[in-house]
């Protein structure tokens, strides 16, 4: 018996789910404590005693919810339009071998640049305005949907396309029936992994230049030096991104035996 | 028509029936590869009688898959011509055959049922019916409790069993299996060996039955055909005539050995 094994056993004694939340727990305790002793200058760092009640105030005020609409519409709108456009020209791009031959690599090359110093080019072609940080956003996020929707077209198994064939499938039947469901696990994640492009690239322009939006209110407080409402935006926007991805996750395990 | 149907409907007596007859003509194989054209197969000719039971055993690589395969109307062969039941294939006829596969190949985000009936429901035939006869194909393979059940809460020999009751639902006068228990366990194989066995003597397709395994060949067929490999070529029709049904005796007796020498002779060669 090597050591690995020894030790494992003995980690194995928490249950993973309670050591996690415990892990949790102890962080927002150290948050909370150290400022309070005056390990950490509170204005620095305000604690969650503080953070908590102006989440509660930030939500009262209209102008804050106002912010929070419209950072959500601006990555519902660029979510809506990359994902399909990305997952439709992947499949025109997928299908053919020599399509893919020619912009398979191109696709990668742009994926590699960083996106963010693209933003003065948008502010240029759109204005500060609504549809440049949704063109951002879009921009952010249709590569790697490309990408991840050719893993999904490849992850669907050859043997179940013959299965289809064999019994008389129409093209569209095999789209529907088999591509569609065959590639749902790996969808999924793409829709998953595309989100927290979307978002960071909508938060990225907001914070840049804009008149409106949490990034837009992240970068006015950071600058004003208000971090209990810095971090209770801070808080906000990681609950949003949490969430969105949980939920993502648990339709993904609910279909994981489909990967079989 | 219900697979019960099959049994009891009187066959013409004026003439042989053509429904399940398989006719390969002189049917060649050529594949482009990077180092130029492979010969895959060549000159195979061959006819199997409705409601004959027939295996095809040769090493691997020698073209027996791809042989099935353009029976099934899958590939086109480069040369030749293939009927069935009496009619060439330019493309898969799900209702003149049916194909069970290596792998089980079942769609894991169906049932047992809906992938029994995925043949029928392509076909938009009505619910209703669609319903009754995967539940009668379960029932006819031995597994009318598990229609509920998901592809990966099944065994490997109940997948193919699943596979198998797919390959039956729309009662096709021909069904080719393409080495379906290569991936089971010994105990399994035989198992379902007997299985097939049975549900051909109760339905009387055509069997054309891909292997590996020569006991396996010469348990379940009529007759063994030998291909040969690079280039893949019919070189042997082994009659089997053992009396059904095998027992365990019959298979370990001298006439077996023999049969298994022959074939295992000519594989060599």
């Amino acid at each position: 018996m090597n050591t690995a094994t020894v030790r494992n056993t003995g980690a194995r004694s928490i249950p993973a789910p309670v050591a996690r939340a415990a892990l949790v727990a102890a962080l927002i305790a150290v948050w909370q404590v150290a400022p309070t002793v005056g390990l950490l200058d509170p204005r620095l760092l305000p604690p969650p005693s503080v953070v908590g009640p102006m989440i509660v105030q930030l939500f009262g005020e209209a102008g804050f919810r106002g912010h929070l609409a419209t950072t959500l519409l601006e990555t519902l709108v660029a979510f809506l339009v990359s994902v399909p456009v990305g997952f439709i020209m992947a499949i025109l791009i997928g299908e053919n071998k020599y399509a893919s031959d020619i912009f398979k690599p191109l696709v990668f090359f742009v994926f590699s640049i960083p996106k963010s110093i693209f933003l003065p080019l948008f502010i240029f072609a759109f204005g500060i305005s609504f549809h440049q940080k949704v063109a951002f956003g879009v921009f952010s996020t249709l590569f790697i949907v490309m990408m991840l929707s050719f893993a999904a077209i490849e992850s669907v198994r050859r043997d179940h396309l013959v299965v289809a064939r064999s019994y008389g499938a129409t093209r569209m039947q095999t789209v529907l029936r088999v591509y569609l469901p065959g590639m749902t696990p790996v969808l999924l994640e793409a829709i998953r992994v595309s989100m927290i492009f979307n978002f960071t690239g909508i938060l990225l322009a907001e914070m840049y230049a804009s008149r409106e939006g949490l990034g837009n209110v992240i970068e006015q407080w950071g600058q004003g030096f208000q971090l209990d409402r810095l971090m209770a935006t801070i808080v906000v926007i990681a609950a949003i991104a949490i969430v969105f991805n949980e939920t993502i996750r648990a339709l993904e395990s609910r279909c994981e035996h489909w990967r079989e | 028509m219900g697979l019960k149907a099959v049994v009891s409907s009187p066959s013409p007596a004026f003439s042989t029936d053509e429904s399940g007859a398989v006719e390969v003509t002189n049917v060649g194989h050529v594949y482009e590869t990077a180092s130029g054209t492979t010969e895959a197969l060549t000159d195979i000719s061959f006819r199997v009688e409705t409601g004959r039971f027939i295996s095809i055993v040769g090493p691997s690589g020698c073209g027996k898959s791809s042989l099935l395969m353009m029976i099934a109307g899958l590939v086109q062969p480069t040369r030749g011509t293939i009927t069935a039941g009496g009619r060439p294939l330019v493309q898969p006829d799900p209702t003149r055959i049916g194909v069970v596969f290596q792998d089980a190949s079942l769609y894991p985000w169906l049932t047992a049922r809906s992938n029994v009936e995925f043949p029928l429901s392509l076909r938009h035939v009505d619910h209703k019916i669609r319903r009754e006869r995967a539940e009668e194909a379960l029932d006819l393979v031995g597994l009318a409790g598990f229609a509920d059940k998901h592809p990966h809460e099944l065994s490997g020999g109940m997948k193919q069993r699943v596979a198998l009751a797919r390959g039956l639902v729309q009662d096709p006068p021909i069904l080719l299996m393409d080495e379906p228990f290569a991936a089971l366990d010994e105990q399994t194989r035989l198992t379902m060996g007997d299985e097939v066995l049975r549900i051909w003597e109760r339905t009387r397709k055509t069997i054309i039955f891909v292997t590996h395994g020569l006991s396996e060949a010469i348990h379940l067929s009529d007759e063994v055909l030998v291909l040969t490999s690079r280039p893949g070529k019919l070189v042997d029709r082994v009659s089997v005539d053992l009396p059904r049904p095998r027992s365990f005796e019959v298979m370990g007796g001298r006439r077996f050995e023999e049969l298994r020498e022959r074939i295992w002779q000519r594989i060599r060669s």
